[in-house]
Parts: structure tokens; sequence; C-alpha cells
């Protein structure tokens, strides 16, 4: 035991000088504070690149658009994630054919530039099938669209870089390692805008190499796919020589290209090329490997939007069958004359992979999640467990259990519950607007009115749940208006002060008092108005792309003050903040009183502090400049001065930001990456990780009544962190103290129907917050050595239960669902459900004492009934004395049946050695036996099995039924406790009759004899449960 | 010998935090040093617990045997009954059916893979080059807030669903004295497969000279668990072979308490 404490002394000692809160990492701060994801996944998310394993196909890898890496070990039933810790846009998957089981790589970055793409930040690998990953360089590449890996030599890779979107970048082109990732030689460039869309390599001759490449940019407000670079090219020496290969493509500049190589025939190519002259655009196909092509097919499913769909996927064994990505997707039976589109599903097709033993099964990843034929493409069906969805915007109610509201990319508009009977399933999920979806939000005290829109505000829906009605409420241009610029992600707020008003943001704010029946525009142009930015017609380069995607010089950000109606503040895409005391009479643009930040930075979103209100902060997103710094800034004096609270602690450029409700000093930061927390005012930030994806945080939120902060995210749905009220806690002070219960507020113990759920196996289903009470401590050093437990006390110091204790060092959260103990139950042949019943306990205050080594530590709980409750205490009280009654029946019965049993074993081990008692014996027993089998079934089993119920079973049930219904119990309930009590007196008297004849007889014998009496438990020994 | 280990712990702490060069050596000698000794731990021909799991108002009693020829048994007792949870008599594992209560063979696999865990006895760290386990220091991690020097234990390769397929166990030791705080291992099969099962060790405390956590929680990572919380321990009982056995035959009749 000296060493145990002279370990004890030694690990004080180390802990005491490493305290203090700007020292946590989140390992030692969070604890057991872990994140929930709720989905939805009935929608699923975009899926960009999927990758099979060589030979067994019952591994199945997708990339996502914002979700990370997702891996199948059973043939693309069920999918977990296995990227979760890093950059979750993926560019694409490679599985090493050298090691396939073990090693992978994976390219950041996708390579489907839509407007609301994220950014990649390298390349990763994996030898260990997806458990950790390194990062193994490329940081700047922004994009990877390929990953060629050799197939005799895992230390040669060949990797194509798209690079970066929004702006010129070197780091392009094609890279070549021949260590294994530790080194990287460019070996193939063309210019800073001009990156590697994609890379083949021949599968029979890993020296012959296709690269396509793609001059292409996006700004905020236009796009260009096209010039004179881009190209295709085909290496035969290992990537050391490229050369073009034109001869059949049309003249002039090219877009985006795809090239794939047939797997069973490698002379055959097709390549769709984006090019001047549309009518000569679409499916190529060469059959001397790239030496000439032919034009075959210039159809809508192959030309359509070749930034978003440019991938070509052969059939593994059939040169002749091709699918190309696209609109619907479409797949050719005739070598790529022809085409028919694949089955129905969502829209927007990225990828198809063949099942390599069976290419008759084929998966592809849309913008609607992955999908499963079994067909050749004829029949899909969606795999059901992909919550990658991606949110723009969230917002939520009031209700119980609140809802949240939001938009996705290319899936409409939703609201679904935070938690639900069985978990937050499909089915809980109402749809409130179509195209694609962004804010979203419930009338502030008419929770069947909401508000929803499309892209562009093409439309703006007022949602009537009650009779579900919509109407379109958008503001229209009046007389004397010059054309409305609203952003593809329109800004739309409801306000703190008056619950019919909304806001929309044009490039004027329009404020309506009516729901949106009427408007009133309250300020001038609060964009830069830069004319050079309005040209979106002119958009797309080669195709003409002008989906309202890249509106720009517009309101982006709307935040009316929760404590005077007339501070407005508003934030614009093209970089500036405006803010208004007098309700838009009068307007400041604050940008230029922002230093460090660079001119025209997208304003992403501006609180308004709930604590002052000329206190506001504001998150700039540089993203579609090129720059990916965080920007989050604080005034507390209406933008006169603005503050940088960003340190280096925060990785990735942000776009949201909560302040808490009750600590100024605790704010959320929701970047690219995932979430940051400060815990004083953003001298230093902490990155939350536990169950936490590193994915992009579109949208915070903050919900008042159960202080939990959700997450809309753009890649893996909806994420919530229940209760942040601990954080509101954690001082310096706390955190040097051994142990320190947190303050909790009172838990209320729910009478809802735990029935629910009817989602299989297969479909996602998000986990509900627990409901129980919560004891919350911090532990400023984990118990590993000695004895640790944990007690529920009554207000007079009743044990009513024991919990098993958090030992992590930061804070533990132990879950206790307001029940007492179950009874002890009489033994029997079989077990009786009934006896796995503990009672809840009543309202009041519960003492929790921690004991730790010889330290004791106290804390209170407290514990209140449903305020929904229809019961009166009155029906409380009977419903607790009956349950009180049968329960201590319960032990009455099982401490007679102890009893006559012990008696039992007793008399036959004794009559073995005296056969003088056998007589006794046999007596005492028969006349015991017939008293215990009508107190506890002595026959069958657990299942179908099962013997005739006795008094225990009967009593169970009875004491179950009773003891889980919280109201008075019914008067059949009654009248069987009668019944029951009835059954438990005879068996009382029964055996005081055997106690007063054929046990005493036994007994006196004993004694007689000089043999030793039985030993029987004490009541109260025979009942402890402490 | 406590002194010396005491000594150890802390030359290995300072090396470690200074020179970040230690070894798996050092880690796992210094870990034996501090819950016993490595000779103490070799003589250890079998171990018996008591313990408790709490489910809520429940407290289940578990009684457990482990034998170096690697029979063992774990029980729980449920409403008076006694319901064998894992038992292994040398040539099966069993268990009881909770509907039938009857004895029921564990799957083929199942034991084939119990029967190559045998060697390991009583802890797979201490005679891991024997059984041929590789163990590599795979860098460093936070668990349960505790910085951790994390192991890769690979053992003898383990059946899945008829094949063979690698058994990677990752532990994590405490930096600050050594003893394991937790293990992982990836499942490898059902409906959780790929997830990673994590088993949380903790109330180290001594048995005869030797410290034993007295606290195992068993989870996946990111969800629920169930605590193990042992009450007492004894090393070397003395057992009666019998309760190992796969019971020959169902031994209780209908009607008649066995």
């Amino acid at each position: 035991m000296k060493l145990l404490s002279t370990l004890f002394i030694v690990g004080c000692g180390l802990s005491l000088h490493a305290q203090g809160i700007e020292k946590l990492n989140g390992d030692a701060l969070f604890g057991d504070m872990q994140a929930r994801h709720i989905g939805p996944a009935l929608m699923s998310g975009r899926v960009s690149d999927i990758e099979g394993h060589p030979t067994d196909s019952k591994t199945v890898y997708i990339g996502t658009a914002g979700g990370g890496v997702w891996k199948s070990n059973d043939g693309g039933v069920m999918f977990n994630p296995i990227f979760d810790d890093h950059c979750q846009s993926i560019g694409c998957v490679a599985i090493d054919p050298a090691s396939p089981d073990k090693t992978l790589w994976v390219g950041t970055g996708e390579v489907w530039t839509r407007n609301s793409t994220s950014i990649g930040d390298g390349i990763y690998k994996t030898t260990n099938g997806g458990k950790t990953w390194d990062k193994m360089g490329l940081e700047k590449s922004d994009r990877i669209s390929a990953i060629r890996i050799h197939p005799e030599n895992s230390d040669v890779l060949f990797v194509g870089v798209q690079g970066a979107l929004w702006g010129p970048n070197e780091e392009r082109g094609v890279y070549k390692t021949t260590d294994g990732g530790v080194t990287w030689e460019k070996i193939f460039y063309i210019d800073e805008n001009t990156g590697c869309s994609e890379l083949i390599m021949d599968p029979v001759n890993p020296d012959i190499l296709y690269a396509s490449f793609w001059e292409h940019r996006r700004t905020a407000w236009s796009f260009s796919s096209g010039g004179d670079n881009s190209a295709l090219y085909k290496s035969t020496d290992a990537g050391k020589t490229w050369n073009k290969i034109h001869k059949g493509f049309p003249e002039g500049k090219f877009g985006r290209i795809a090239v794939a190589i047939a797997p069973s025939n490698t002379s055959i190519l097709y390549s769709v090329i984006e090019s001047e002259d549309k009518n000569l655009s679409g499916m190529y196909r060469s059959e001397d490997a790239g030496a000439t092509w032919k034009h075959l097919n210039a159809d809508f499913g192959l030309v359509v939007r070749p930034f978003y769909f440019s991938r070509i996927v052969i059939h593994p064994t059939n040169p002749d069958i091709v699918v190309k990505a696209g609109l619907f997707g479409s797949i050719s039976r005739d070598g790529g004359n022809t085409f028919r589109s694949l089955g129905s599903m969502h829209p927007d097709i990225h990828d198809i992979w063949f099942d390599v033993k069976d290419p008759d099964k084929l998966f592809v990843g849309t913008d609607g999640g992955l999908y499963r034929s079994l067909n050749l493409g004829n029949t899909m069906e969606i795999i059901e467990n992909l919550p990658i969805c991606q949110f723009y915007h969230i917002s939520v109610d009031d209700q119980e259990p609140y809802n949240i509201y939001g938009g996705l990319q290319d899936n409409g508009s939703w609201f679904g519950p935070s938690s639900s009977p069985g978990g937050v399933e499909a089915r809980d999920w109402e749809v409130i607007g179509v195209g694609d979806g962004f804010r979203v939000y419930p009338h502030p005290t008419k929770p069947h009115i909401m508000y929803s829109e499309m892209q562009g505000a093409n439309a703006i829906w007022r949602y009537d749940d009650k009779v579900r009605q919509t109407r379109i409420v958008k503001p229209f241009p009046v007389e004397g208006d010059p054309k409305l610029r609203f952003n593809w992600n329109a800004a739309i707020t409801t306000s703190l002060n008056e619950p019919d008003r909304l806001y929309v943001g044009s490039q004027f704010l329009h404020k309506s008092d009516d729901m949106g029946n009427t408007w009133t525009k309250i300020s001038p142009d609060l964009t830069t108005n830069d004319k050079a930015k309005q040209q979106q017609e002119e958009s797309g380069g080669l195709s003409r792309d002008n989906s309202g995607a890249e509106n720009h010089c517009t309101i982006f950000t709307i935040a009316e003050s929760g404590l005077d109606q007339n501070v407005i503040w508003v934030g614009t895409d093209d970089g500036n903040v405006q803010v208004t005391k007098d309700g838009g009479k009068t307007w400041v643009n604050t940008t230029q009183n922002i230093a460090g930040l660079p001119a025209n930075t997208w304003c992403y979103h501006i609180e308004a502090s709930s604590f002052n209100k000329g206190t506001a902060y504001a998150v700039f997103d540089g993203h579609t400049s090129n720059d990916k710094n965080t920007y989050c800034y604080k005034t507390t004096d209406y933008g006169q001065t603005w503050t940088s609270i960003i340190t280096n602690d925060v990785y990735g450029f942000a776009r949201s930001f909560q302040e808490d409700y009750v600590n100024p000093d605790l704010l959320f930061l929701g970047t690219e990456f995932g979430l940051y927390v400060t815990l004083n005012g953003g001298k230093n930030w902490v990155k939350f990780e536990n169950n936490m994806p590193a994915t992009a945080i579109h949208y915070l939120e903050m919900h008042k009544r159960t202080n939990d902060l959700i997450m809309g995210t753009h890649g893996r749905g909806i994420i919530i962190l229940d209760d942040v009220s601990p954080l509101r806690q954690v001082t310096n002070e706390v955190v040097a103290k051994n142990l320190h219960f947190m303050e909790t507020k009172a838990f209320e113990m729910s009478e809802e129907s735990t029935f629910g759920g009817t989602s299989s196996e297969t479909q996602f289903v998000g986990r509900n917050p627990y409901d129980g009470a919560k004891v919350i401590y911090y532990l400023s050093k984990r118990h590993t050595f000695g004895k640790m437990t944990m007690k529920v006390l009554d207000s007079e110091g009743n044990f009513v239960t024991s919990l098993t204790p958090g030992k992590k060092k930061g804070i533990n959260i132990v879950g206790w669902n307001f029940t007492s103990n179950v009874p002890v139950v009489a033994k029997g042949k079989t077990i009786t459900f009934g006896g796995m019943v503990a009672p809840r306990v009543p309202a009041g205050t519960y003492k929790i004492v921690i004991e730790k080594g010889k330290e004791t530590y106290e804390s209170t709980v407290e514990v209140k009934y449903d305020k929904n409750s229809i019961f009166t205490l009155a029906e409380r009280k009977k419903q607790q004395d009956v349950v009180r009654k049968l329960y201590n029946m319960t032990e009455e019965l099982a401490y007679m049946v102890y009893q006559l049993d012990t008696y039992m074993e007793n008399g036959e081990a004794t009559a073995k050695d005296n056969a003088k008692l056998s007589k006794t014996v046999a007596g005492m027993k028969t006349e015991m036996n017939t008293l215990k089998e009508t107190l506890v079934i002595t026959t069958g089993d657990n299942y179908v099995g099962s013997a005739e119920n006795q008094l225990r079973e009967n009593m169970g049930d009875l004491y179950s039924t009773v003891a889980d219904y919280d109201g008075e119990p019914s008067s059949t309930q009654m009248e069987n406790l009668k019944k029951i009590e009835g059954e438990m007196e005879t068996a009382r008297q029964t055996f005081e009759k055997i106690k007063g004849k054929s046990l005493k007889k036994y007994l006196d014998s004993l004694e007689k004899m000089e043999l030793k009496k039985p030993i029987l438990k004490s009541y109260e020994e025979f009942v402890k449960k402490d | 010998m406590k002194k010396i280990a005491l000594a150890a712990l802390f030359i290995i702490g300072v090396i470690s935090v200074k020179a970040q060069d230690v070894t798996v050596d050092q880690i796992l000698d210094t870990y034996f040093e501090n819950v016993g000794g490595r000779e103490a731990w070799s003589k250890v021909e079998g171990y018996s617990m008591k313990a408790n799991v709490d489910a809520q108002g429940m407290t289940i009693p578990i009684d457990m045997v482990n034998l170096k020829d690697g029979r063992m048994v774990t029980k729980f007792t449920f409403q008076g009954k006694e319901f064998v949870q894992q038992a292994f008599d040398g040539e099966t594992t069993w268990s009881v059916s909770f509907m039938t209560m009857k004895a029921e063979k564990g799957e083929s696999e199942d034991t084939e893979n119990y029967k190559r865990t045998i060697s390991e006895f009583p802890d797979a760290l201490l005679k891991h080059k024997e059984n041929g386990y590789t163990i590599e220091l795979d860098g460093e991690d936070t668990k349960d807030g505790v910085d951790c020097y994390k192991l890769k234990v690979t053992k003898k390769t383990q059946l899945v669903e008829g094949e063979e397929k690698e058994n990677i166990v990752y532990y994590y030791m405490d930096k600050e004295n050594f003893v394991p705080i937790m293990q992982e291992q990836e499942m490898m099969s059902g409906q959780m497969k790929g997830q990673i099962a994590q088993t949380l060790f903790s109330d180290y405390q001594e048995v005869e000279g030797l410290y034993f956590p007295f606290s195992m929680t068993y989870q996946t990572e990111g969800g629920g668990g169930q605590t193990i919380q042992v009450e007492s321990m004894k090393l070397n009982p003395e057992v009666d072979d019998s309760i190992f056995m796969f019971p020959a035959e169902e031994v209780t009749e209908e009607g008649e308490e066995k």
C-alpha cells in the first residue's frame, strides 16, 4: 500500500502546476460532454467519390462533399465514418492494390466545384484500414482529383492536384512520390490557373498515364470554366514526358475534360469534353489508347454542367458499357453511341462504382446520398444510414422537445424534433420547402407558422402546418426599385421583439410586421453595389451557368438586437457591416473600423449580443477570395471599434458564432474544420472533438431553455451538444480543486410513454438526449488508483441507489434515471420480470455522495415532477403507498421462500448423515414444498416454456404495473391488491403453522441430538442493498 | 523492490518528458514494477473475483474464476438464480441461455479464438514475447484527459467468419504511472463491425502484492458502457473443477429444483 499512496502523492504533485483554464486542452476539459448526431439521413447528402476493394466486394468506401470518408464492411449495407478527425471535404479515396486491406489514401478537397463546395487541406494515408491517419503533405493542394498507386510498389504514387478554386495556385498539376508520400515531386505543371482535374493509370502498364487539365476559376460573383490551357495529356514514361492527345477533338478552347480507360481493354478510352463548339462537346471514344478520338454523342446528359459532372466509369469486363455522371446519370451499352438515364434516384450523379464480383451490382453517388442497384442501374435503392446532409442554416423553436429547422444543399427545407421516442428517425422529419433550402424559421409565437426559401429567394414561403398551406411572401420590387439582388442563400430572419416581424435582405433591408404580407424597405442599398460583380448572366465560361449561385452584392446576415428593436446589424457578402440605431432611418457603415480585415471580405454572420445592445460579434469568411484565415471581431460600441477575438488555436475559416446567454465569456465558433470553444472571451480557444467530426459548421444556435448548442453542419447534418451549462462554471478556481460539483437545474421526471421507434437496423436513428438527472463534476485528475463510489441518498440520508462514477480528468456526467432500487425477489425456478422494476423516487432533493479514496464529496440533485403531468399529489401519494406496500410484500415473500429453502436444504443435508431424522425432514419438506409451490414458479423456463404464475409472479405483475404509472392505481389494481394481500396472508398463516409444527419438530430434534441449527440471515440483512 | 519501482517511475518519467525516447520495454518494465513485479505476476496460477454490475436500481453480483490453463467461468446471480455467462472447460466455451436456463455451447470459432488467448494469462503484456506478440509504441494519445503512451499489440491472428484476420489491441498506458487506463479493439463482425470497443481500467487496488484494476468499463467509442466493479479478489483460489464443466446432460428435470 505504500507504493499506492506514493503514487497518489506523485500524481497530485504533477497535477498542481498544470492547472488554469488557458492550459486545458479539449481532452482535459470536455470529458463526458459528447456531441449527439441526429442526422437526418433520409435525404442524405452529396457523395463525391466511391471506391471499392479490388477483390473483396464487401468493402466499399465513399468520399463525401462535406461528411468525410465512410466505410462499409458488408457490401454497402451499413457505413461507418472513418475520417472524423480530418478535413471532411473529399476529392478522392484510393486503395493501395498491393495492400488493399490496410493502406488507403484520401485526397481532400471536393472536385465538383459548385459555389458551396468546401476546401481540402492535403493528402492523408492510413496503413491500418482507416483507424488512424497521417497527413502526407500537399497541404496547399486545396483539391485533389485523383490518386493512382503503382500496382506493385506501394511507395510509388501519382497524384492529380486540381488546386484552388478561388484563386491562383502553384500547387497544381501532377505530383509523384517514390517514398510513400514522404516527399513529392511536381512532375507536370501547366500554370497557376490550370489544375489536373483527372488522372488515370493504365491498369496493365503503370507507366502509362492520362491527365486532363482544366483552366477554371470561381469568384464570389462569377464562374469561369475553360481556356487555352485546358487539355488532355498522355505520358508513356511514368510521367517524365507528356503529350497532348487531341486528334479528333475540335479546335479552340476546352473546359473540363473527363477521361476513363476500359479495365478490360486498355486500348479503349472514353473522354467527355467541354468545348467551344457545343455540337462537338460530349462523348468521344478512342480505340488506340488515345492516339485518335471519335465523337459519338452530344446529348444533354453528356454535356450538362461539366464542372459538376465529369466522371466516366466503365464496366469492369465489358468495355462497351459506360456510365457518365450527370444530372440523372447516363448509361450506354453500345460503346457510347447511345445512352439512357440511370434508374430513378436523387439527381446530380457524381460517381459510379461497379461491384468487382458482380458488375450488375453498382453504387451511385448523388447530391442526395448513395444508391445501390442490383440490375445495372435500372432500379436504385438509397442507403439509409448516411447522415451527410449539408445544412446552410438552422433555427430552433421553443416547443417541447424543441424542433430544429433548416435548409439543405439541393435537398429542400425541413424541420424535425431534437428528440423523439425511440430516437430521431426519418419519419420525424417534415419537408417545408423544395429546391435548395437555406434559412428556415419558425414563427416565434405561432408554432404552426414557419418560413422557408429556395435559392436566390426565388420563393420565400410562409407555411401553415395546421392547414398545410403555403404562400409565397417574398418582397417584390415596387415602382422605382432597381432589380432586387438576393443572395443564393438569401438573408431572412425573425425578430426577438415583434413576433409577426420578418426581415429579408436583398441589397436593401426589407421589413414586414405582418408575417410577409406587406413589406417596407428600411435601408438604402447597404452593399458596395459594385456593377462589375453583377454580371451573372455572363457566368460559366464555355458553358453558361447562371443558376443564381453567383448573385453578389447582397445582404447576407441580419441581426436585430434582442435588447432594442431599433438596433439592427446587417452584413453583406461584399464586406460591409452596417448598423442602425433608429430602426433603419439612418445607417452607419462600420467596415472601415475593422483593422486587419481585407477589403470586401464576406460578412457571414453577425451576432447581436444579449448582454449589451452596443455589443456585437461579426464573422467574416474570405475563402471566396482564396483567403482561408479566421476572422471574428467584437465591438462594444456599435461598431466604432472592432477587436479580433481569434487566436492561433483556431484552424480554418469561420462562418458561424454563438454567444452564451449566461456567461458572456463563453463563446462558440464554427469553422470549416469543426467547433471551437472559449471560456474567456477569446483569449484562447479549445477545439471540441468528443464525437464531433471536423466538419464545416455553417450555423450555430443555442437553445435557451435547454442550454443546448445546435450545429447546422454542411456535411454531417444536425449535431447537438446537449446542455453546455457546465462550461459556464469552469473557472481557474474550479479546475484547481480535486473534485468540483457543477450546479445543475432541477431535473424533471418525464412521464411520457417510451413507445416509439419504427426504423429498421439499416436506417440511421439519431440518439436522444439523456432524460434522467445528471450529476456533473469536474475532476482535476483522472481517478486511477483506489476505490471510488457514488451513492444517492434521500433527504433523511437513507440509501436510494448506487451509481457508477465517472473518473475522467475534466467534466464527468453521471446519469441517474430517478429510480431507487429493485426489491429482493423470491428465488424460483424462473425469473420474474416484475422484479426488475425499481420504483421512481418522489420529487425532492437528493444527496449525492462520492467516496474517492479517503475523501468524501457531497452535492445535491433536485428532482421534480413532470410539469405536464396529469396527476395530483394526492394521486401520486396513493400510488407511492401501493408501490411501497407491494415492494415490501415482495421482499417479505422473498424472505419466506429463503427461509423455506434454507430449512429444506439444511434438513436434507442433516438427514443424509442422520438417518433417524429422515422421516421428520421428509414431513417438513412435504409441507414446505406444498407451500412453496403456491409462492413461486418451481418448473418451466423463462420463455414460452413458462409454468403457471404463482404468488410471486402475480405480485410482481401488479407491483410493476402500479410502479410503472405515476398516477392513482386503478380500481382493478386495488381489487387485485386485495386478492394478493389475502393470498399473502394465507401464506403467512401456513408458514406459521409449519413453524409451529413440522419445523418445530425438526429444530427440536436437532437440539436434542445436539446438532447445529441452520443459521439464517435476519430480514434486515436479507434485504440490505447499500 | 517497491522502492526500486518508484525510483524507476521517477527516472523514466523524467526521461520520457525530456528525451521522448522511451521504449516499449521501459514502459512494460515500469508497468510491471509498479503493479507488483514480473516475478510475482509469473507465479499467478489463477484468480477469482467477486464483482457487481450496477444497472440503474439493480445490483447484479458476478463471480469470476480464471485459471492459467484457460479454464474460466463467469456467473451472475439474478433473483437468486445463477447464470453462467461465459465458461470454458478446457474443451469448449459455453453459457446458459437466459430463456431456457440450459447450457449452450459457444460457436466453435469463438471457442477457437478464446483458446488462442489462453497463453496470455494473467496479462497479455507479461509474456508477449513468448507468445509471439509484437508490441510497438504507436505514439502518444490522450484518453480520459490523461496523456498516454499508445502501445499497439499484435496478437496471434483470430478467426473471423472462417478467415484468419489480424488481431490488434491498443493499450493506453498512463504516462505518469505507466498502468493501462484503456484498451481499444476494432469489432470484427456483426452490426457493429468496424466500430471500436473500449475497455477502461481504474480503481487499481492491491491483491496479495499485485495491483489489479477493480473497475472495468466496457463501451463502444462515443457510446454507452457497462462497468464491472470488483469487490474482492483472490489469487490462486482453490476451486472445484466441476464449476467449469459443460453440463454433460440436462441435469435438472422438469418440476425439480437442481
